[in-house]
């Protein structure tokens, strides 16, 4: 694998702990494969350099001494003052020294010019321009590739065909930065670990920070001697030499063993960054010791920069796609929630849109206390203790692949529900949407057992020693959930709190009209009982004073002035009625004890002095006895 | 039987004014009818302000009083008599057109004497404004004067 490797298992910290101490940017030395000078970036003179800089370049440069000065520099000093007064970044040249010719790379750190040297390809066709049409041809290749994976096969390929190395592998690193080896291409040499796990120990933090600043890494012969640096102190800032960009850069006697441990002794990796993090890793392996010189690094490093890009859009366009995927449903599902009598009934009736919001297989809403649940999911009661336990933890967004994980008993239901995405759609209630998946039972293959104890009695980290495959069983895991499945749910709950938020308000302007509106009832009744009613009174009353006053009349006449006071009478009592029956629903009724026997007498009586009464065909029976009152409304009796 | 005071008929409708007046005639009282035509008018009475800032001192036998009424309404001239130590003891007896349960309970809140709902028929109204002035006018013992005038 790559730089540092350390023992793969527990306890992490300790890994984290040994990796921190390991100088993996401050090594001290370079691989002797090349030299290496550091220039003061005014005067070109030497500040520091390796052991074998005379030897491998020819270059005898004392301390301070200015290139200018010595045998054979001059071509390198116009070479990099030509560079200085550019703005690139790097410079990679060939230059003529002392009758050597050099691949010359430079770069500026605040410790001085780092200035290192290799040999020069062996041929034409390891020359940028002799490996343009190669590249070209990939490009067109991965243009076509239809996912990630082909993508990827067609990457292996191309750089075993650049390096020649025996295996060239692509690991994809998850959010754990555990590496799984999605494609592979090799000549059979070296075991193949296609689909196989690394543990994320494999590769340290420190060393994942350092592979997304420098890029590609190459170490031809596991058992080289480290050519130091001197002095080893920077005459700048008297510190170690920071080599975190130098190609030669020497690397850790762990890694090394490492190496040696999977049967490797030449390996080369090029990172490959997406959005800013260590997506991947394309590492080659060579049984034998192997070089690869620098033309054939850049191609490499162009195709890995091309991978980073290719996959970045299209893991964005799946992403994207998926999104618009699920916003399609969620706003259908909206539309019909619009529709819905509440929320809670909205999403039942519409379970299969509702599902789909997440691709999930079961979902439930808990709403003060009450559980509603659509598809696999844990019973009503599991639903409220796991509910009880989300508001407890008062998380905005829960993300399971394991309920169990976090809550032992949920085992029980592991078939039905796994995984877990909720949010909580109240600031004040435990109340949740949640999304459920069944448990996924899966076969992981690693290379080697991640969890097998490191070698006791050994004051130094070992490097694990077996990397014979080993399955593991994943059980009590759901599938996870994607960025594109969290967000619609974030987004879904928005939505939610909204809804209920315009439900509320709508309930409570329905209110405020209610009671306008029986307001206006009310003084509408009230103005009838006076203004209504007075009239009918006025008619009663002055018949009856005439006829006081004329008790001579005629039968006819005395006819008419009753007709009139009857159906003054009539008219009035109509209007009595109409009150008593609309002010029914809101008087203050007070209850009383009444006597059901006493209250059908009193009917009774009233009836038998009614005109209508005659007409009356009721037959009577009362059952007198102490237990018959009833407490009622004595106003609403009558009526 | 107590002396003879008047009878204070507060009411703003004229026709209701001419039955009432017609069936208090019919009682045959021999107490005075005041009549006033509003709330102002009828607080004017009951203070001997205005109008009747002359009169001869002395509360009312019974206040008739509507509750519908024009500037001072029949409620706020009961809340002013019932909210006044020296007034309270005055026999108050709203006779109203309205049956309405609100008006009911708040009148009887402010310490009215009696709720009278005007019947239609007249000859109920009749007996009604009978059984009053008989009551409140001639068998109603009224508080002692010194108490009232006090």
């Amino acid at each position: 694998m790559s730089d540092t490797l350390t023992s793969q298992q527990p306890p992490r910290d300790l890994d984290l702990d040994a990796c921190a101490a390991e100088p993996i940017r401050i090594p001290g030395g370079i691989q002797p494969h090349g030299a290496l000078l550091v220039l003061d970036p005014e005067r070109l003179t030497r500040l520091q350099g390796s052991a074998n800089l005379a030897e491998f370049t020819g270059l005898d440069l004392g301390q301070d001494q200015a290139l200018d000065a010595v045998a054979g520099g001059k071509a390198l000093a116009a070479e990099l003052r030509r560079w200085l007064a550019a703005v690139d970044p790097a410079l990679l040249r060939t230059v003529e020294i002392a009758g050597r010719t050099l691949q010359v790379f430079a770069h500026a750190t605040p410790q001085g010019l780092i200035v290192e040297f290799e040999a020069p390809p062996a041929s034409e066709a390891e020359t940028l321009e002799g490996l343009y049409p190669r590249l070209r041809q990939f490009l067109d290749a991965i243009g076509q590739a239809a996912d990630v994976k082909a993508i990827a096969d067609a990457a292996v390929h191309e750089v075993r065909a650049l390096t020649g190395f025996n295996r060239v592998m692509l690991y994809a690193f998850d959010e754990e930065g555990v590496g799984t080896v999605l494609a592979e291409d090799g000549d059979g040499v070296l075991p193949s670990y296609l689909n196989q796990r690394f543990p994320a120990s494999d590769i340290p933090a420190q060393a994942r920070a350092l592979y997304v600043q420098n890029r590609v890494r190459l170490i031809p012969n596991a058992d080289y001697a480290a050519s130091p640096i001197t002095p080893a102190a920077s005459p700048v800032d008297g510190g170690p030499l920071d080599l975190s960009h130098a190609a030669l850069r020497s690397v850790s006697p762990v890694h090394l063993e490492y190496m040696r441990n999977m049967g490797t002794w030449a390996s080369m990796s090029v990172s490959v960054i997406v959005e800013g993090r260590l997506w991947g890793l394309i590492s080659a392996h060579n049984r034998e010791p192997r070089q690869v010189n620098a033309q054939v690094r850049t191609a490499c490093d162009i195709l890995g920069q091309v991978l980073s890009l290719q996959i970045e859009a299209r893991e964005q366009a799946e992403r994207n796609g998926q999104r618009l995927q699920l916003k399609q449903v969620e706003t259908e599902l909206l539309a019909q929630l619009a529709l819905a009598q509440n929320f809670e009934i909205g999403l039942i009736d519409n379970a299969p849109l509702w599902l789909g919001l997440t691709n999930a297989r079961g979902a439930a809403v808990v709403r003060e206390g009450r559980v509603k649940a659509a598809g696999s999911t844990p019973s009503v009661d599991e639903i409220r203790t796991l509910a009880d336990m989300l508001g407890a933890r008062g998380e905005e967004l829960v993300v399971l692949d394991s309920i169990a994980e976090v809550l032992p008993a949920a085992e029980s239901y592991a078939a039905l529900a796994s995984g877990l995405l909720a949010v909580p759609i109240s600031q004040i209630h435990a109340d949740y949407i949640m999304w459920f998946r069944p448990e996924a039972i899966r076969t992981i293959e690693w290379a080697g057992d991640p969890k097998k104890p490191m070698t006791p009695g050994v004051d130094r980290l070992n490097p694990r020693k077996s990397f014979e495959m080993w399955r593991e069983q994943v059980r009590l895991r759901s599938m996870p959930w994607t960025a594109a499945e969290i967000d619609t749910a974030t987004g879904f709950r928005s939505a939610i709190q909204s809804f209920v938020l315009r439900r509320a308000e709508e309930r409570a302007e329905l209110t405020t009209r209610l009671e306008a509106i029986n307001k206006e009832l009310e003084s509408f009744s009230y103005s009838i009982s006076h203004d209504l009613r007075a009239p009918f009174r006025h008619i009663v009353g002055y018949a009856e004073l005439l006829s006081d006053r004329q008790r001579d009349l005629d039968p006819k006449s005395a006819h008419y002035l009753q007709s009139i006071q009857d159906a003054a009478l009539s008219a009035g009592r109509l209007v009595d009625d109409l009150l008593n029956f609309s002010q029914l629903g809101r008087a203050s009724l007070a209850k009383d004890r009444i006597d059901m026997v006493k209250l059908v007498a009193e009917v009774r009586r009233s009836l038998s002095t009614n005109s209508t009464a005659a007409r009356s065909t009721g037959r009577w029976a009362t059952c007198p006895g102490p237990g018959a009152t009833v407490r009622w409304s004595a106003r609403s009796c009558r009526t | 039987m107590a002396d003879l005071r008047p009878i204070l008929l507060v009411e703003d409708n004229p026709r209701d004014l001419e039955l009432t007046l017609a069936a208090l005639a019919k009682c045959q009282l021999a107490n005075d009818i005041v009549v006033a035509r509003d709330g102002a008018e009828a607080l004017d009475f009951l203070y001997c302000k205005g109008e009747y800032a002359d009169r001869t001192p002395g509360d009312p036998a019974v206040v008739l009083l509507d509750l519908k009424l024009p500037k001072v309404d029949g409620l706020e001239v009961l809340e002013k008599v019932k909210g006044d130590s020296l007034r309270r003891q005055i026999p108050v007896v709203m006779l109203t057109s309205s049956r309405e349960e609100r008006d009911l309970v708040k009148s009887y809140e402010l310490g009215v004497n009696a709720f009278v709902v005007k019947p239609v028929d007249f000859n109920a109204f009749f007996e009604a404004i009978q059984d009053l002035g008989m009551f409140w006018a001639i068998l109603n013992e009224p508080p002692p004067r010194s108490l009232a005038d006090a």
